[in-house]
């Protein structure tokens, strides 16, 4: 009775508070607007359409995917590919992550930025060049099979070898993240006290990181089952759910059923989500007093040394050995058959696509600048306000991470094609649907990195502010704006490399007036023309890179003092 | 300095509203092309240059188009739908989503080549062969697949690669065409032994299996003629093509007005165009055979009258292809 009363008081505050503050009451009305139009409505589409048929309501669809093998094995496939990714990626990832903050490896920054490489570059550009490493009569094959006789690259192995390239980064970066919240004080004081390397190691270092091992693991697997542009290049005949959805779409014309796939793909990507947001970072243990760590590095035993550094040196020679292929593959006359040098290749490649590239270029660059702030105002409110629905909106907003690109795009178009009653307009065939679509799927990331800022500033701080009389807003530019300014720079670098890479949710919003880089890209792979594919990945490769070196001059420009930009998650 | 970042930050909010629609002068057609990147611009530009129209287009598969094109039924945004084998023109003319129209012609397009009610019309077709690496031949001395018998070799043991028949155009046009050759129940049978023996994977595309066959990862695949040409045999790669025997289908590539779209004298403008001596001529690049008797046909271009044609019923196909691809998969089981 008691805590009801006292629930119903605070409840009473929160609305108090807000009522006296209308521009916050109306940001917040505002942001649930568009939570609700550009995040949840298509999705919604997306499940309304796969329970019609025949302009009636039915559960067919799923009756009809639940009794057919061939339905039932994608699913199948697609959480083995995502459990042996995840847990092949989270290990190099931590190994890696152990390797930066833990031991002495001589030239880190390169380590670091060989690690994180495959980030920036589109999809699919891993698994062609594994084929022309890898494939039956790919570069390296002969002695491939002298070791391991005979082998496909097509199918579950090839995949596992491909999205761990492309996806331990993003376990890397989570992990990094954690070990360097770790305070390697604990562990001197363990090894202080006695205890064996090894002992450190398990009792302190692991259960410490744990937590972010586990998230780590449910964002890889997160991408590995929802990653499109692979599967569909190397995948074989081992299927996987989310090219089987696409393929429903564009090959039997069957909207409903490959909306019931896509729904079939969305659940385990929700659970994963779930747990990852709700039960593994309930558990961090990490604490951050905002003290700095002074990280004194040991020197290690050889045995420690030796297996981590071999296997950093290994990672990073395959991603050296994928993109030299992928360059030396953009010069050659005729991948596979004739290798003569050439640069025709680039020339063909600007013909076609300059068009590609500047619209590229524009619609990244209006959709960065409004994702980054867009998620740094919805950090701060999750973070710094009360309010009801908090919980909510911090859902509703990091949920497109865990919706898969084609479900997103499919919703998309179901969605704008029309105008409805809460949303007057037509985007369908605009420069706006598709920087919209880029805003809310590329979101997700700046709210993390500016929630992950936000907790590590003490809000002591703000509250002097406001208990010297500032208003929210004033407290909001003042004092947190400029705290929170390298994560809303990561933030930045991050969405608009997304933006410039995306595929799987993009190809269904490109029109005539606004088409992307990479759905050209796709179309010289889909035409099989390797070569000009590889000089256009290698020319988005090199604007995405150019893009990030302005942005870090802007950062050290404005934030003079603040840390450097990273890709960090 | 944090303000100038707002202030051009602002700068670009406000600027962006130019980047919506604009005024259009100029006359312009919407069109979705089911024609590869680089084939499509060479067409269009053809019909820019001539009309002095602006064509804005989007290339995807035709499966691709043919999802948009229903999902924006209620707004179309294209008006042309260019290019793609007519199996998905069929589809779409029976859910109602294309506009007939009888484009004006000077020779007369045989019936196999155009809808009863005109909602498509053929362009150019091309007949189902074979594209063996010819290295592969040499090596193993056999002779390249010359019947669909020849299909199961033990030579050929999981070195044979095609499209899935429900996600490709060419590889439906194979299942139907045997299908129509010896009925469902025997294609089955013959496919399950097929699979098991010869298939070493199926692509998503039907001309995936083109490079494959011409760098070597397999030793034979099933495509379209005029795509054997000018993706296997025109690019440099080791590889010839062979037909069956006993018989084989074709492809007709279809165009269609999408109903409702927003220019539709345009389209019937650009559709007209495609029928005309220069436009077809330009299918010599591509190999793809023009249905005009006055266009010279590309060389080294296999005519469909030097190959031994079966009577290929494309409406047929087209009405039937949910049912038949149900068969497949339930049989095969992929």
């Amino acid at each position: 009775m008691q805590r009801a009363n006292i629930r119903r008081r605070e409840v009473v505050n929160n609305l108090r508070l807000i009522w006296k503050e209308p521009l916050l009451l109306m940001s917040i009305a505002g942001l649930f607007y568009f939570l609700l139009v550009f995040v949840i409505y298509p999705i919604f589409q997306v499940v309304l359409y796969s329970l019609r048929e025949d302009g009636g309501w039915t559960f067919s669809n799923y009756i009809a995917v639940f009794s057919a093998e061939y339905y039932i094995r994608p699913f199948i496939n697609s959480m083995v590919l995502g459990v042996l990714t995840a847990s092949i990626g989270t290990f190099i990832g931590f190994v890696f992550a152990y390797a930066i903050t833990r031991t002495p490896l001589p030239a880190k920054r390169f380590f670091r930025l060989t690690a994180t490489f495959p980030i920036i570059s589109p999809p699919f550009v891993v698994a062609l060049s594994a084929i022309l490493l890898f494939g039956r009569v790919g570069s390296l094959t002969p002695f491939v099979e002298l070791v391991i006789g005979e082998y496909s690259i097509y199918g579950l192995g090839g995949l596992v070898l491909v999205e761990t390239i492309a996806y331990s980064p993003t376990a890397f970066l989570v992990l990094v993240g954690i070990l360097q919240a770790i305070d390697p004080a604990l562990e001197e004081a363990s090894m202080d006290l006695g205890a064996r390397r090894s002992t450190v190691f398990r009792t302190v270092t692991l259960p410490l990181a744990t937590p972010g091992i586990a998230g780590a693991w449910l964002l890889v697997f997160i991408q590995s089952i929802a990653d499109f542009g692979n599967p569909m290049v190397i995948s074989g005949n081992y299927q996987v759910l989310s090219v089987q959805a696409f393929l429903q779409i564009t090959g039997m014309y069957d909207l409903s059923r490959g909306s019931t796939l896509a729904v079939l793909l969305l659940l385990p990507t929700l659970l994963a989500f779930y747990l990852q947001k709700y039960w593994v970072s309930r558990k961090s243990y990490v604490t951050v007093t905002g003290k700095p760590t002074s990280a004194t590095i040991k020197n290690l035993e050889w045995y420690i040394k030796l297996p981590v550094y071999a296997l950093c040196i290994l990672f990073t020679g395959m991603v050296f050995l994928f993109y030299g292929m992928i360059i030396y593959g953009s010069f050659q006359k005729l991948w596979g058959v004739d290798a003569t040098l050439t640069i025709n290749n680039y020339i063909q490649m600007l013909q076609v696509g300059k068009d590609y590239i500047f619209d590229s270029l524009t619609l990244s660059s209006l959709a960065t600048p409004v994702t980054g702030l867009l998620g740094m105002f919805f950090a701060f409110l999750i973070i710094r306000k009360k309010f009801i629905g908090r919980g909510a909106m911090e859902f509703i907003s990091m949920l497109t991470f865990a919706v898969p690109g084609t479900v997103v795009g499919i919703g998309y178009i179901l969605a704008f094609n029309q105008s409805s009653w809460f949303f007057p307009v037509t985007l369908t065939g605009t420069a706006w649907i598709i920087v919209l679509l880029l805003v809310f799927r590329n979101m997700p990331v700046g709210i993390r990195s500016g929630i992950a800022a936000l907790q590590q500033i003490d809000p002591a701080i703000e509250e002097a502010s406001t208990d010297l009389g500032a208003p929210s807003n004033m407290t909001f530019r003042k004092i947190t704006l400029p705290m929170i300014a390298p994560a809303f720079f990561s933030g930045l670098v991050y969405s608009f490399v997304k933006a410039m890479t995306a595929i799987s949710a993009i190809i269904f919003v490109v029109s005539g007036q606004w088409n992307l880089i990479t759905v050209a890209i796709l179309g010289f792979v889909d035409n099989s023309q390797y070569a000009p594919a590889a000089a256009m990945s290698i020319l988005l490769i090199f604007i995405v890179l150019l893009a990030l070196g302005i942005i870090q001059i802007v950062v050290n420009r404005v934030g003079r003092g603040t840390r450097t930009t990273s890709l960090v998650a | 300095m944090k303000k100038s970042l707002i202030a051009l930050l602002l700068v670009l909010v406000v600027l962006s509203p130019c980047f919506g629609g604009g005024a259009q002068e100029k006359k312009v057609l919407h069109m979705y092309t089911a024609f590869d990147t680089e084939e499509a611009k060479y067409y269009i530009e053809a019909f820019e240059k001539e009309t002095g129209i602006d064509v804005e287009w989007v290339r995807m598969s035709s499966g691709e188009v043919l999802a948009r094109v229903e999902a924006e039924a209620g707004n179309p945004q294209a008006s042309v739908w260019h290019a793609g084998s007519n199996t998905s023109h069929i589809n779409a003319a029976s859910k109602g989503l294309l506009e007939p129209y009888q484009p004006n012609l000077d020779f007369e397009l045989p019936p196999v080549f155009h809808a009863k009610d005109w909602a498509w019309t053929g362009f150019y077709s091309g007949a189902i062969g074979f594209i063996s690496n010819t290295d592969f031949l040499k090596e193993k001395g056999v002779d390249p697949p010359t019947s669909w018998k020849d299909l199961l070799n033990p030579a050929f043991e999981k070195n044979v690669s095609m499209a899935y028949p429900y996600t490709s155009g060419t590889a439906y046009t194979t299942y139907a065409t045997l299908i129509q050759m010896i009925g469902l129940d025997e294609t089955l049978d013959w496919w399950e032994v097929f699979d098991r023996q010869s298939i070493l994977q199926y692509t998503k595309s039907g001309t995936g299996c083109i490079p494959q066959a011409g760098l070597g990862e397999v030793a034979v695949g099933i495509a379209f003629s005029h795509d054997i040409l000018a993706k296997g045999v025109n690019q440099g790669y080791p590889v010839m093509m062979t037909f069956p025997e006993e018989g084989t289908g074709y492809e007709v590539g279809g165009l269609s007005i999408i109903k409702g779209g927003p220019e539709p004298e345009l389209a019937k403008e650009f559709i007209d165009w495609c029928y005309s001596v220069d436009a077809q001529n330009l299918f010599q690049k591509y190999n793809r055979l023009p249905v005009n008797p006055g266009a010279t046909v590309g060389e080294g271009s296999v005519t469909l009258d030097q190959v031994s044609l079966i009577d290929y019923d494309h409406i047929w196909a087209g009405e039937n292809k949910d049912e038949m691809i149900e068969a497949w998969r339930d049989r095969i089981g992929k």
